[in-house]
């Protein structure tokens, strides 16, 4: 039995480690340096849309917190985002507005956004290891 | 924006235009996945209100 064909990877690209953690820090990188820049666009404004949005929504970014095991989960799920969590607790922002009508709205875009990356990281880590067709 | 309709039609267009370009790759058939995700995620979220609301 033999192994399917697998597209080879170009040399020049980045391979998968490299890429997971470009992809990490900045939302559809990882699909940019592989020629995918169309798709990369889309990834970057709407994940870093979707940060905004929960951001402006009073949503709050949470602490890794081991007491709580929701909260550290949050906390996990938001840092998947990459560079907008960063650039979010670097600028104070997402204290968490908890009496707002929205902040539950919030946390949903925040922790939502962080998840659909580790996605869309698990994507271009198919393309830099040549399982996926570029 | 303050309403649950506003926020769960732009959670789904958020949702569907990731999934429509993650899993197709030519540009029609992605908009087209993220047209039948944003409807399904809609009409189901819809629906399900109003079985909770007329079950419980």
């Amino acid at each position: 039995m033999t192994a399917p064909p697998r597209a080879a990877a170009a040399p020049d690209r980045l391979g998968p480690a490299a890429t997971a953690i470009l992809a990490w820090i900045v939302p559809g990188g990882g699909h940019v340096v592989h020629g995918q820049a169309r798709k990369g666009a889309i990834f970057f404004v709407v994940l870093v849309g979707m940060f905004g949005i929960g951001l402006a929504s009073g949503g709050r970014l949470f602490p890794f917190q081991i007491a709580d095991v929701l909260v550290f989960l949050a906390a996990g799920a938001e840092w998947l985002a990459g560079l907008p969590r960063l650039i979010g607790a670097l600028a104070g922002a997402g204290r968490g507005d908890v009496v707002a009508a929205t902040y539950e709205y919030g946390n949903a875009f925040l922790i939502a956004g962080g998840l659909l990356n580790l996605l869309v990281i698990l994507d271009a880590v198919d393309l830099a290891a040549g399982r996926k067709a570029r | 924006m303050t309403t649950h309709l506003g926020y769960l039609i732009l959670f789904a267009a958020c949702l569907a235009a990731v999934f429509g370009a993650l899993l197709r790759d030519d540009p029609a058939a992605q908009l087209r996945l993220a047209g039948r995700i944003l409807t399904g995620l809609v009409l189901g979220a819809w629906a399900l209100g109003w079985l909770m609301y007329l079950a419980f």
